[in-house]
């Protein structure tokens, strides 16, 4: 669910070239690139209920650390924690609301400062034992207990003796209250209305009691939650296996009899074998494979675009020489052409104008800023260095440096903002680092002037990206993630303000007028959103792509039948009469 | 013997050196482990608390001077994995061998690494296998058809491998023999010995194909030398067969800097081939590297340099064993 996948961007890097050559060769030697026909159209129309059983086999170009969900936080083992884990409530398919799930119902306090979870009684973990009230606070306990290297526990910083815990002075989480068999209560030190989202993550959720109180790095790969699929087997840096858990509370499911992960699969092999039917579903599509699948007729219908939950710019560090000027942030901010970056990668890059991505509620698609070259030049003379486009004289004399990741798109975006931004006078240098190097680079005080950004959501939530990214609470000499060390007293108070607000209108135009004050000043100049396009298999049903969660598969079913029935009939065929065509102009070719 | 424990003992040398060289470089390098363990998202406070919880808020020396107490120490001789003080160690009697806990995987590198070796050694002999055979075969065939439209073809096919991208050569083979004829399979390890055969068919012919033409090229042209001396002339002069001559007149002399070089290919390749490994998803010490590298993993990353350099350190002493069975002269 959250974050930019640091080893995506390396696996892409490593597989994009590679799968680009061979293409080329393809193209070169006269062969237009193709897709394979999709496996068992006919199951389009697939008469009564849903089938069980089967294994469904998903991939990912990437591996997954750990499946201890206090300490795995990246958007791989969010696919696969969706099946170990049963979380307190969820997300629905839409991202904008909760629904139950090991919690029947909740209630909030009129003050917001409590609220009251009660359990459904036949709810069960893989180990047979009930899912009780005191397993839902010994599980949270255990990922903020200060031993355990969870990155992000801080979200739960408003419970109540938070402090206490983390420092080791209070055996046990005040603000977590068992009041019964299969009611508890949180207590928060302020209103928060991110209480929900952060509970609806899978650090929060219940783990069987043989995980026992504190973090030990060999539940890892012995996971046991109370989700829909139990683990069977990992085979490190292979594959993960689970089976359908049967004592799931909702018995009747899930349908599949188990799903297969396979790891560190590059995205051109997990494309020849979807094609093969060794893959059910496809995530880590390439550009161009995209393009292909998607300029296919006969995959029309079977594929789909994830809503963004990634917003990418500039930063322009307040703090320090130039950028303390307000007038060349706005300058930095207009000189940029959005449009002209979409066109590096037609369909995955989208413009952006607003720091809240289109799949977080909240984001408002009204223009925010905006490419206008006559504004950038107007800003640059108010900031004090105008510049003559005629003549090239002026602008601001002094050459800058900018930080971009030097894996994935980062250095190509970085060589366009260079370019557009020499149009107004700004001359930068660009300075390409490793990713780690980068993010501890950028985030140290007085280090850059500007540089490359992105950030994903942790949460469906506006405050998830303002106050990481933008509120002076997060301003640190070191490990900052408000790499602008922007800081503004009204928009810091709106912030503090909105988190506390519980009603959801009011909370909007909170971050609806955060949000202007962020347009004035521009710490920031958005660039983009990133968007990914799934493909599955015409056999695999029930399959919609969730606005927040990748590939969430745990309630989909199998038409076996028909799978079989494709693939012996692909086998008998020649091998041209089972490619169907992705003709025409190569994406962004002329 | 006494030349054997001084090259042991020299050894020993080049592998501290290069562990301490390796140690204060991985410090160096620009970048922030403790990011890379909690990922871009993580909030500051609890980067700090990672820090401290891992003892990566330490001094170089520090850290230098903890890695080398643990890495060959002394403790219970029993399984180490029960006693949390020693969950690290791989033990041998009461001696411990401790290269830490990786930071990303948060299991013992030393388990990680020899999950890994068998995979590697295994591709590593399937490869050169496949060059020093071929390489071989087709260097000696040229060289005893000079001037022929055979050897011609065998020098171009030479440069082309030579220059071809490993990778591009792996797609190549995997979407011919994997996806279009359905041979071989796309990518994985197997679990039997036949499935392990099977599946690393691929990757050994993607490194063998490309090693085999830096072979087929020394071959040739060593065997070409060879087959102008006096020693061949006088056997042929003889009566002895080509065949004969050949196998044992001029291949045993060109075995020679054959087996250098081997030596030195089996090093690298043990080291990890990087390219292959991740294309073919063959679970290697290269894969594990490279994500050690691009992760910050220090302590796989010392790990799989300290492979790699007793492999490079013992294939090296081997050749240099090798040398006095293959030329007698060497044992004066």
């Amino acid at each position: 669910m959250p974050s930019l996948s640091r080893r995506l961007a390396n696996w892409s890097a490593l597989c994009r070239g590679p799968q680009m050559l061979f293409w080329l060769a393809l193209s070169l030697a006269g062969c237009h690139p193709t897709v394979s026909n999709p496996l068992g159209v006919e199951s389009d129309h697939h008469p009564g209920p849903p089938l069980r059983g089967g294994m469904l086999r998903i991939a990912t170009s990437s591996d997954i650390r750990s499946l201890d969900s206090a300490v795995a936080f990246d958007e791989t083992a969010a696919v696969l924690e969706q099946l170990v884990y049963a979380k307190l409530l969820d997300f629905s398919t839409a991202g904008d609301t909760f629904v139950p799930e090991l919690a029947e119902r909740w209630e909030a306090s009129f003050d917001g400062l409590r609220y009251d979870f009660f359990l459904r009684e036949d709810a069960r973990f893989h180990d047979g034992n009930p899912v009780l009230a005191r397993d839902v606070k010994r599980s949270l306990e255990r990922t903020i207990h200060p031993d355990t290297p969870c990155p992000v526990k801080s979200f739960y910083e408003r419970l109540v003796g938070y402090s206490d815990y983390v420092k080791r002075k209070a055996p046990h989480l005040e603000g977590i209250e068992v009041t019964g068999t299969y009611s508890l209560r949180f207590r928060l030190t302020e209103p928060d209305a991110t209480l929900l989202s952060v509970l609806a993550l899978p650090i929060a959720a219940p783990v069987c009691p043989s995980a026992g109180t504190t973090y030990d790095p060999a539940f890892s790969t012995h996971a046991c939650g109370a989700g829909p699929f139990r683990l069977r087997q990992w085979d490190q840096g292979r594959e993960v296996h689970f089976e359908r858990f049967d004592g799931y509370y909702r018995p009747e499911l899930p349908y599949l009899d188990g799903v297969t992960v396979s790891l560190v699969v590059p995205p051109f092999t997990q494309r020849l074998k979807f094609e093969r039917g060794e893959l059910d579903h496809f995530r880590d599509v390439s550009d161009l494979d995209a393009w292909l699948f998607r300029r296919s007729p006969a995959w029309a219908g079977r594929g789909g675009w994830e809503q963004p939950r990634s917003v990418f710019g500039i930063f322009l560090n307040t703090e320090s020489v130039p950028f303390r000027n307000r007038e060349l942030r706005r300058a930095v901010a207009s000189a940029i052409n959005r449009d002209e970056l979409a066109a590096l990668k037609p369909g995955s890059i989208q413009p952006a104008s607003r720091i809240i991505p289109p799949g977080i509620p909240g984001h408002d698609p009204t223009p925010g800023q905006r490419f206008d070259y006559a504004a950038a030049l107007e800003h640059m003379r108010s900031a004090g260095f105008p510049y003559s486009p005629a003549t090239h004289q002026g602008g601001y004399p002094h050459e800058l440096t900018l930080l971009a990741p030097s894996d994935g798109f980062g250095a190509q975006a970085g060589e366009l903002f260079q370019q557009q931004l020499a149009r107004i006078g700004i001359r930068i240098r660009i300075r390409a680092l490793r990713w780690s190097a980068f993010l501890a680079e950028s985030a140290r005080r007085g280090q850059a002037t500007l540089g490359i950004e992105g950030w994903g959501a942790d949460y469906p939530d506006a405050s998830d990206f303002f106050e990481p990214l933008l509120s002076s609470q997060s301003i640190a000499d070191e490990d900052t993630s408000n790499r602008a060390f922007f800081s503004n007293s009204e928009f810091d108070r709106l912030l503090l303000e909105a988190r506390r607000e519980t009603d959801h209108q009011k909370r909007r135009e909170l971050y609806r007028r955060a949000e202007q004050i962020f347009l004035d000043e521009a710490p920031w100049a958005v660039t983009h959103y990133v968007k990914k396009w799934e493909v599955w298999q015409p056999y695999l049903h029930e399959y919609s792509v969730h606005a927040l969660l990748p590939q969430h598969v745990a309630f989909t079913w199998l038409d076996l039948p028909a799978k079989s029935r494709a693939l012996a009939l692909r086998h008998a065929l020649p091998f041209s009469l089972t490619r169907v065509a992705g003709y025409g102009k190569l994406p962004g070719g002329s | 013997m006494t030349r054997l424990v001084q090259r042991l003992v020299w050894s020993v040398f080049v592998l501290w050196c290069v562990i301490t060289g390796s140690f204060v470089v991985n410090f160096g390098l620009p970048g922030d482990p403790v990011r890379a363990i909690a990922g871009p998202q993580a909030r500051p406070a609890d980067l700090q608390a990672i820090r401290e919880q891992m003892g990566l808020d330490q001094s170089l020396r520090v850290q230098y001077v903890l890695f080398l107490k643990r890495l060959v120490h002394t403790g219970p001789a029993h399984d180490a994995a029960a006693d949390k003080a020693h969950r690290s160690c791989k033990t041998l009697g009461p001696l411990h061998f401790d290269l830490g806990m990786s930071y990303q995987q948060r299991r013992p590198v030393l388990t990680l690494l020899l999950e890994k070796l068998p995979a590697t050694l295994l591709l590593a002999v399937a490869a050169l296998l496949v060059q020093v055979s071929l390489g071989v075969a087709t260097g000696t065939l040229a060289a005893l058809h000079r001037g022929t439209f055979f050897d011609y073809g065998v020098i171009i096919t030479v440069l082309l491998l030579i220059s071809m991208p490993t990778f591009l050569l792996g797609i190549g083979l995997q979407y011919l023999f994997a996806y279009y004829l359905h041979w071989l399979p796309l990518d994985g390890d197997g679990k039997t010995f036949f499935e392990k055969l099977r599946h690393v068919a691929l990757p050994a012919m993607t490194l063998g194909f490309f090693g085999a033409a830096y072979y087929t090229r020394i071959v040739r042209d060593e065997v070409l030398s060879q087959l102008n001396q006096d020693h061949v002339r006088t056997a042929r002069a003889k009566g002895a067969s080509l065949l004969r001559t050949t196998l044992v007149h001029v291949l045993r002399n060109v075995s020679l800097p054959l087996v250098t070089l081997v030596g030195l290919e089996l090093g690298g390749l043990v080291g990890g081939a990087i390219v292959t490994e991740q294309l073919f998803r063959w679970p290697g010490l290269g894969r594990l590297s490279i994500d050690a590298v691009m992760e910050r993993d220090g302590p796989v990353l010392m790990g799989t340099v300290l492979v790699a350099s007793v492999a490079v350190v013992l294939a090296n002493l081997l050749v240099d064993l090798s040398y006095s069975l293959l030329d007698p002269r060497t044992r004066r």
